[in-house]
């Protein structure tokens, strides 16, 4: 019961440091409304199902260093199947590049059960690979995204019957992501698969001795990581229009996201709702740094620097938690 | 009392008029590679402008290593910041069109320099990339004599500049049937990638009667230098170390091609003239490449012209744009904005 609460009050904690700096982007931009939520959901949509992808892995304790190369795959893939196709074609497409996602995962988590190579030295040559194979689709940026695939991202929520006021606040590619983490999440969190990667991340010998095959469970977490570099990597394409066969810097930012929020690098602990909060702080921080005007050269620092005082915060005050 | 408002009142309007007069415009700046000495003076030259200008009351810099994803989510908080125009190098030629169209919707003016954007609505200055190729090769391929093999060394695979000296590339050795290519290699424009890649050819020993490289120069005539191996004609960018050793390394044939950074001040420039109201005739404003040989008199003048101990080797020498940039040496040197 105290787990849950530390695990749910870290979550409580972020959120509550995402209020504060809303408020204090309010402040510094009188200005900052609807349009300005608006950009923080599209700028965060990439991020966060990147951070996505790489909580799941690491709950069940792997690390997957492919992920943005796995992105950029799915992004340039999904572009260029896109080029000149009508709707119905594009939406085919997309499923092909969510399955082709998942079985680039699977392949990667493969990988790591059969060799026995350490998943960060199997993760970081396919990094490799992927890039590689990004660019042999494609080149140069370029491709299509469907019209209606780049206006799901866009703009407030509109619902019929419901006055426009009520929702338009909440964007769209917050919507989405929601969408995509109860789609996919949910029903593996409530299954008995997802108390596997819980088992095979909190101490994968035990969770062998009771029953769990380890092996299948952790290939499925990688396959579970892929479909959602997969979305990533659409978010990507949504968002610019095009496929960049050049991954974007979404690796080592979902690796801070998932431990500001609150997972466990070694597996096991954490959930997916604090690294998508953590991912909302770090791209309102960013926000706030270019609204104020900061030197770009300290922006980066002091992004640093936010996480690790949270971070130790945390762990200063889950140790006192243990205490009493 | 009524004197009293009226003073007030008059008072208020003057406060106006000399706003208006001083015209304090506010100009945002978005890029996305840090760390290389060409993107560096063209933040420079963007920071001196502004400044010699006398029109911008202050600069709001996003200046990080992302994509053309990030680098909307920053024309976005630019836009939240509220900029009266946003001076761009775009990450791809199409990937930040729809965060440009939010923009200018909004009335804000926008500038991409160094490379183009399709947006319709963005006004676009940039030095011609596929000349630059283009300029740079056939003076090698001239060099070699017409014919032999040419080690090809490229920026970053994928990158919009690279594709575009590709075409100049490829129009050039259209023209020479008998120039193959030895070895194509990216250097991603990394010093140290460039560097290991040419000890590897070197190395191999693979033939090759010249090299062409797309501004990571100075590394490769090192290599050389410090393994011993002979000499042949290299082609590189205005970097200040590379025109050094255009002057200096004995047995050196090489030509540099000019690609200034300074094209980022140019960029301010062109957005103060639009919103004074003054605009260009065309959208886009190509600045054309120059060619500086040391094979010939005019072109020495000219390298011997270009040098400056003062200023950082990885940058390009060519620090201003005239008709464009009013700032001096020293302010680009000193990288001070408005305000700083």
């Amino acid at each position: 019961m105290r787990r849950l609460l530390s695990d749910s009050g870290w979550t409580l904690g972020l959120a509550g440091l995402l209020a504060a700096l809303l408020v204090m982007t309010k402040l510094i931009q009188p200005d900052f409304g609807v349009s300005g939520l608006d950009s923080l959901g599209r700028a965060a949509l990439p991020f966060a199902l990147a951070t996505l992808g790489m909580a799941v892995v690491v709950i069940a304790g792997g690390i997957d260093l492919s992920l943005a190369s796995m992105m950029a795959v799915c992004s340039v893939t999904a572009a260029r199947m896109m080029e000149g196709a009508s709707d119905g074609q594009s939406a085919l497409a997309l499923i092909f590049v969510l399955a082709l996602g998942a079985a680039m995962g699977a392949l990667n988590g493969a990988l790591v059960v059969a060799s026995r190579v350490p998943d960060i030295v199997v993760t970081l040559a396919m990094l490799f690979v992927w890039q590689g194979t990004a660019l042999l689709i494609l080149n140069a940026p370029g491709g299509a995204a469907a019209p209606w695939l780049r206006a799901l991202g866009v703009g407030g929520l509109t619902l019929p019957l419901i006055p426009e006021a009520l929702t338009v606040w909440l964007p769209r590619s917050v919507i989405f992501l929601m969408v995509c983490l109860a789609v996919i999440w949910l029903p593996i969190r409530r299954s008995p698969l997802g108390l596997r990667f819980y088992a095979i991340g909190s101490d994968a010998l035990a969770a062998f001795r009771s029953g769990v095959p380890v092996g299948r469970t952790k290939i499925a977490a990688y396959a579970v990581t892929g479909l959602f570099a997969a979305l990533g990597g659409i978010a990507v394409t949504m968002s610019t229009g095009i496929g960049e066969p050049i991954p974007g810097p979404y690796l080592l930012a979902a690796v801070a996201a998932v431990v500001l929020g609150g997972v466990v690098l070694g597996g096991g602990r954490g959930g997916l709702i604090g690294p998508i909060l953590a991912v909302f702080v770090l791209r309102l921080v960013r926000m706030d740094l270019t609204l104020m005007s900061v030197d770009p050269n300290v922006t980066t620092i002091v992004e640093g620097a936010i996480m690790v005082v949270v971070v130790m915060l945390g762990g200063v005050l889950a140790m006192r938690g243990r205490r009493t | 009392m009524k004197r009293l408002l009226l003073g007030s009142v008059a008072l208020t309007l003057a406060a106006f008029a000399g706003m208006a007069d001083a015209k304090p415009w506010k100009i945002g700046i978005s890029n996305t590679v840090q760390g290389n000495g060409w993107r560096e003076e063209m933040v420079c030259a963007m920071k001196a402008q502004a400044l010699a200008s006398g029109e911008v009351s202050a600069l709001n810099i996003a200046h990080r290593n992302t994509d053309a994803a990030g680098q909307s989510e920053d024309i976005r908080n630019l836009i939240q910041a509220g900029v009266d125009a946003i001076v761009v190098n775009p990450a791809n030629a199409d990937g930040i069109n729809a965060a440009i169209k939010e923009a200018t919707d909004k009335g804000i003016v926008v500038v991409a320099v160094d490379q183009a954007v399709t947006e319709p609505s963005a006004y676009i200055i940039s030095n011609n990339q596929e000349e630059y190729a283009y300029l740079g090769a056939k003076w090698l391929f001239q060099q070699m004599g017409g014919k032999g093999s040419v080690v090809y060394m490229r920026g970053a695979a994928g990158a919009g500049a690279d594709n575009d000296r590709d075409k100049g590339f490829k129009k050039a050795m259209a023209e020479f049937p008998d120039i193959k290519i030895a070895s194509e290699v990216f250097t991603g424009w990394q010093q140290d990638q460039g560097k290991q890649q040419i000890n590897d050819i070197i190395a191999s020993g693979a033939k090759f009667d010249g090299v062409w490289t797309s501004g990571i120069d100075n590394v490769i005539v090192d290599a050389f230098t410090e393994s011993g191996a002979p000499l042949v004609p290299i082609v590189g960018a205005d970097n200040a170390g590379f025109v050094g050793q255009l002057a200096s390394v004995k047995g050196l044939k090489g030509a540099a091609v000019t690609n200034p950074g300074s094209v980022g001040g140019a960029g301010v420039a062109l957005a103060l003239q639009i919103l004074d109201g003054k605009k260009p005739a065309e959208k886009t404003v190509l600045v054309d490449p120059v060619l500086w040989d040391n094979t010939t008199d005019a072109g020495k003048a000219q390298i011997a012209a270009a040098q400056n101990p003062k200023l950082s080797p990885e940058w390009p020498v060519s620090v201003s744009i005239p008709g464009w940039t009013t700032y001096t040496m020293d302010q680009i040197i000193a990288c001070k904005g408005p305000g700083e």
